[in-house]
């Protein structure tokens, strides 16, 4: 039985040590996942403990068919969509206009210099609509049909969302890097 | 679709990709005190410290309703020496003693005054049956200025011109036989510990983990009063301040990490024991394990290395110190009652956790690593014991007590498999009676 299995068996059995061992060897790279699907740290920090209570409530239902972090993904994605949905109201699309215009020129095909944590830091200010339609459709893989069930939006809405939220990102990135390579130059 | 937007795509596909970030270290706690979470159930424990605490009430209760309650059936025996009634329970259990030999105390049987106190009796200053007098059924064991008639009885003793049995009014009033003894002690007691744990499953991990575990010999001690509620048996409690700890082996520690730290979250190493899980708040101490899955950190061995980076080497173990302020209820039960007296122990604590901190030792100096997490707040522990008493004088004695302490609830609320501390101390002290 591999080592997975193991933790997990002892997680549906009731062990204290194996949930929390299961807990700690995943819970930073879904936390990135949390960070990457919200806007604020606190929201993060409630969809994952949210999402690692679903994962250990569920784990019977894991058939150890795929990927078990693959798996554990899909419900903290999940679990941020029910926030999101939850709060669709409060939240505002802002208007593409309104977003300020990065100082730096865009430069969209050198990204060196780029780490994940830019990266991150540029996702999260996407709007909040925005930055659900790119992620679902640009890092977790759904089409705009799925797209469009899971956060109650037309198709339609769903690729001019990708669309702004493309061009936002591309401003960003331009202006990291842009910033970046005047201070190295500097 | 154009190619820099299918660019940006995979830039942040590939970019974010085994992306990790370490959490705020409150979400586990908010996880695991989820009651949606399986745990595995005490109820074991619950029940037989449920029942332990039941059978000590209904055992003080009962003890308690037979010695302070109206009895009908006691008796008032005259003690001529102190000439004042006292309780004597154990003349009822006397089967010999016919109504016929006990008269009761009546003003309305003047005519049976001679048989109030037998002479004799009286000179031998013994108490018989003869010199017993019951109460009426239901009467309080207080006298009341209502009875002074048993003075007035009491006169034909003295114009038959027999021995006087000088009785006044004021020697009828009840005196509560505790007055005879001493129920209250206090006693000051100390004790070194020893501290360990139960492990019972198969639990590989929680294993690997008590095998680098070695408990330290810490020390217990505090003041304690006792009340005596019988002869034999007294119930005691108290404040007492108990110090307990571990050293886990095999756990590098090193200094000078602060300025290689560019990680937003505040603690990069976590070490999960026993106890519950190390948490290393000091921004300066880089730690790292030979063994796999002791050291939980994103500065992996492929990341980041001390010595590359001349990290300053501290030590290769970490200790874990934890206090206890300690509430116990203990009943004691004395077997031998002599200038040497022996005493069975046994009862529950309430453990209140008033200091936790993790350390590593340089130059035989603390250096602070962190804390423990998820340690229970309280601990209700159930402790046994023998104690020796040698009473060198009516007040003062000596006390020696070997107590073996069994936690009913683990010290840890984040970790489980069973595992169960306790500790083994031989506290020694002095009491004082009064």
């Amino acid at each position: 039985m591999s080592e997975i299995k193991k933790i997990i068996k002892g997680c549906l059995a009731g062990n204290r040590r194996d949930q929390e061992l299961l807990y700690r060897r995943h819970a930073s790279k879904l936390y990135a996942v949390c960070l990457q699907y919200s806007g604020n740290d606190e929201e993060a920090r409630d969809i994952l403990q949210e999402g690692f209570i679903k994962i250990f409530a569920n784990l019977d239902h894991y058939k150890n068919e795929g990927s078990f972090e693959g798996w554990m993904r899909k419900i903290t994605v999940n679990t941020a969509l029910e926030k999101f949905r939850s709060r669709h109201n409060l939240y505002r699309v802002d208007d593409i206009d309104s977003i300020k215009e990065p100082d730096a020129e865009p430069d969209n095909h050198d990204y060196a210099g780029l780490e994940a944590n830019d990266l991150l830091d540029i996702i999260r200010e996407l709007p909040t609509k925005y930055r659900m339609v790119f992620n679902l459709y640009a890092i977790e893989g759904y089409s705009h049909k799925e797209i469009s069930k899971m956060v109650n939006i037309s198709e339609g809405t769903s690729k001019s969302n990708l669309s702004r939220a493309r061009v936002i990102l591309q401003r960003r990135v331009g202006s990291y890097t842009g910033i970046k390579k005047k201070a190295v130059n500097e | 679709m154009s190619e820099p937007v299918a660019n940006i795509d995979l830039l942040f596909r590939n970019g974010l990709k085994d992306f990790e970030v370490i959490p705020p270290p409150d979400v586990w706690d908010g996880i695991s005190s989820s009651n949606k979470i399986k745990k595995r159930p005490l109820i074991f424990f619950r029940v037989a410290a449920v029942a332990a605490v039941l059978m000590t009430v209904g055992f003080l209760t009962f003890r308690l309703s037979r010695e302070t309650g109206t009895v009908p059936d006691s008796v008032l025996a005259f003690n001529v020496e102190k000439s004042y009634p006292v309780i004597s329970n154990e003349i009822t259990r006397n089967k010999t003693i016919s109504t016929k030999q006990i008269t009761n105390i009546s003003a309305s049987a003047p005519s049976d005054r001679t048989e109030y106190m037998h002479p004799i009796n009286i000179e031998k200053q013994a108490v018989s049956a003869e010199s017993i007098v019951p109460l009426t059924a239901g009467r309080n064991l207080t006298l009341t200025k209502s009875e002074s008639m048993v003075q007035s009885s009491l006169n034909p003793l003295q114009s038959s011109g027999s021995k006087t049995l000088n009785i006044i009014y004021s020697d009828l009033q009840y005196m509560p036989a505790d007055k005879l003894m001493d129920r209250w002690s206090i006693a000051a007691m100390a004790s070194p510990t020893y501290y360990s744990q139960f492990s019972s499953g198969n639990d590989a991990f929680s294993k690997e983990l008590m095998e680098s575990e070695q408990p330290l010999v810490s020390y217990s001690g505090g003041v304690a009063f006792s009340y005596k509620i019988s002869k034999r048996f007294s119930i005691q409690s108290g404040l007492y301040y108990s110090s307990l700890g571990q050293k886990l082996e095999g756990i590098n520690s090193f200094g000078g990490f602060k300025q290689f730290d560019n990680t937003k979250g505040d603690n990069n190493f976590e070490v999960p024991t026993t106890t519950g899980t190390i948490q290393a708040s000091n921004p300066d101490v880089f730690l790292n394990s030979n063994a796999s899955n002791r050291v939980v950190t994103p500065f992996t061995s492929n990341v980041f290395d001390p010595n590359k980076a001349s990290l300053q080497y501290i030590n290769s173990s970490l200790t874990q110190s934890f206090s206890y302020l300690e509430l116990p209820v203990i009943v004691r039960y004395k077997i031998v009652d002599k200038t040497i007296g022996i005493n069975l122990i046994g009862g529950l604590s309430y453990n209140l956790l008033v200091h936790n901190s993790v350390y590593t030792t340089i130059d035989g100096g603390k250096y602070p690593v962190g804390d423990t997490k998820g340690l229970n707040p309280l601990a209700l522990s159930s402790s046994l014991g023998m104690g020796m008493e040698y009473n060198f004088s009516e007040k003062l004695s000596l006390n020696l007590e070997p107590t073996f302490r069994y936690y009913l609830n683990p010290f840890s609320v984040t970790t489980g498999s069973f595992i169960h501390p306790y500790s083994f101390g031989i506290f020694s002290g002095v009491s004082y009676k009064f």
